[in-house]
């Protein structure tokens, strides 16, 4: 079986999963449009004099884009341990298909369902007042990073899962995101953060995938925040991908 | 043509537990071969190895003619696997699954669509086939995971416990359904199961495992013959009576073999209809009268105990006791 068809089957497999289980997604959806929301309501207007962002809607966009990309993300690792603890992993092992495209194809569908979820948050923002500085090929690019972001993350859980095959443990791997989340310029700029944060958000790769979607949103085409953002998914996935493979060839080499 | 060879197969979790310990095993192709053993035995780590989801230890397997280490994406090809827990995405419905899976054995959509098609009515699943696998009752799971291992046309087949917490009439659906593929289109059976009556109705060859090791090998009437034509089962108020009975039924003209088994004693013998009177005569003169006398044609379960020394214990509800017997 070629591993790029595989790939794509169980990429649909998984893709219909959620279709058969929408309210599975709602959280997804409304948990980066709720705190976007609440905290464009509660610092928008002191945003400007307190440190200087005008647009502070689409400050927070890509804050909405990354939070609803990590929740999506997150849901590859649960839904492998479950594929691993009903036994349809095995199931699926038991083909002749590369024992790879197992897991790519589950971690592309909550790529592609991340993409989807950016792109319905971008046109609620701009419902809500947002601008988008580099307009719809900007809005292209965000959602490409947004896919390798997702692809990247997703890898956490995923690994996490085949080395461990729990839900819970898999679960876990959303808490990686929240500290690398809110040690990153998630609510105002790098500037006015202490000194020891600023240190920290300088060393977090998060804070550069920020900086670049932010960039497409308010300020315009910057290459090399756009660059920078882009190592910054690279790297996130060199590391999350290692991780899944070594736990795949740990699980399926018993 | 062998179906399967292995030799020395091992497999070792950690270093103190031997699950599989150096086995070896010749399967002729067109057979069907009866794994016969209780929990732990180790039946489920050798398909899993002959399989290639688990990795031996030591040892080489040959499975249709491939090895399992050197090109298990191969062996794949060749074999088709249910264990014993159905591995079912329930949220599929039957033929989704069916079809998905055919897909990843490389077939076109429309003969996955044709082969799936053809497995449900196969299996009797035509009708459910569109419904969501979770409605689907256990014995339903079943016949679809068969189905499953079934959807590439292999060669040999590793069933391991199929029939294991069915009701009666899935079960025996199931041990008819295995007949047909064995016996219809010459497909190789492998079959793990605790049940005697599975192994003694389904199987050409029976090999008994025990503790990770395989104790006896053969077809089941040579194995029923190779103990003795006849049994007589005691049983005891107590340990002591039963070992007391034991003792001197060791010294009773004819008698070929005693197993001790807890409160029961087994005699092995020629013609035991003869000696019953003077069995029982003996016991009470030795002050250990015995409680039941049950007198038997050898079973499987009399091979079981004598090369285990101890009865196949089985821990989930025993199938009902088969209409016909294909190796009685």
């Amino acid at each position: 079986m070629n591993g790029i068809t595989a790939t794509w089957l169980l990429t649909v497999r998984a893709f219909r999963e959620s279709l058969k289980q929408p309210a599975n997604e709602l959280p997804n959806a409304f948990i980066p449009l709720f705190f976007y929301v609440v905290t464009v309501g509660a610092i928008g207007s002191v945003a400007q004099n307190a440190f200087g962002v005008a647009d502070y809607k689409g400050f927070q966009l890509p804050v909405a884009v990354l939070q609803g990309a990590a929740g999506v993300a997150n849901g590859a690792g649960l839904a492998m341990t479950l594929d691993i603890q009903s036994g349809y992993f095995e199931k699926l092992a038991l083909t002749s298909t590369p024992r790879l495209a197992i897991v790519l194809g589950r971690m592309l569908a909550d790529a592609i369902k991340a993409v989807i979820l950016a792109g319905a948050i971008i046109v609620l923002a701009l419902l809500y007042g947002s601008e988008f500085k580099t307009g719809i090929p900007g809005m292209a690019v965000l959602m490409a990073a947004t896919f390798g972001f997702a692809l990247a993350y997703s890898g956490i859980g995923v690994a996490i899962a085949l080395k461990t095959g729990s839900p819970q443990a898999a679960q876990a791997g959303f808490i990686v995101f929240f500290p690398l989340l809110f040690l990153a310029p998630t609510f105002a700029p790098i500037e006015v953060f202490a000194a020891w944060l600023e240190a920290v958000a300088r060393l977090n790769p998060v804070t550069y995938i920020l900086l670049g979607m932010r960039s497409l949103v308010t300020e315009g085409w910057d290459a090399a925040a756009l660059a920078k953002g882009g190592v910054a998914v690279l790297a996130i996935g060199a590391v999350t991908l290692t991780l899944t493979l070594l736990a795949l060839r740990s699980r399926v080499r018993q | 043509m062998l179906a399967i060879e292995a030799t020395g197969l091992t497999k070792h979790f950690g270093p103190t537990i031997r699950a599989v310990d150096g086995i070896d095993l010749r399967v002729e192709e067109g057979q069907i071969f009866g794994f016969l053993g209780q929990n732990g035995s180790g039946k489920t780590t050798t398909v899993r190895m002959l399989a290639t989801l688990t990795r031996p230890t030591a040892g080489t397997a040959r499975v249709a003619g491939v090895d399992v280490l050197a090109n298990p994406a191969e062996v794949r090809r060749r074999v088709g696997v249910a264990l014993q827990e159905v591995g079912l995405d329930e949220l599929q419905t039957g033929r989704e699954l069916l079809e998905l899976q055919g897909r990843l054995f490389g077939q076109s959509a429309r003969e996955a669509r044709e082969r799936a098609a053809h497995l449900l009515e196969v299996v009797g699943l035509a009708d459910v086939a569109d419904r969501p696998i979770r409605g689907y009752s256990g014995g339903t799971k079943r016949r679809l995971d068969l189905a499953c291992a079934l959807v590439h046309g292999p060669r040999v087949v590793f069933l391991d416990e199929p029939t294991t917490g069915l009701d009666p009439v899935s079960r025996d659906a199931v041990w008819r359904y295995i007949e047909e593929l064995n016996r219809g289109q010459g497909v190789t059976v492998f079959l793990t199961t605790q049940y005697l009556e599975e192994a003694d109705r389904l199987a050409d060859t029976v090999a008994i495992m025990d503790q990770g090791k395989i104790v006896a090998q053969g077809p089941p009437g040579e194995l029923k013959a190779s103990i003795g034509t006849d049994s007589i089962m005691l049983t005891f108020e107590a340990e002591e009576s039963a070992a007391r009975a034991a003792a001197v039924l060791g010294q009773f003209e004819g008698v070929q073999r005693v197993l001790t088994s807890g409160q029961e004693v087994a005699v092995y013998l020629h013609d035991g209809a003869s000696a019953v009177a003077a069995i029982v005569r003996l016991l009470d003169e030795a002050g250990a009268p015995a409680q039941t006398l049950v007198l038997k044609q050898p079973t499987l379960d009399d091979v079981f105990l004598q090369v285990t020394g101890h009865h196949l214990d089985v821990e989930d509800a025993r199938p009902a006791a088969p209409s016909s017997g294909r190796n009685a």
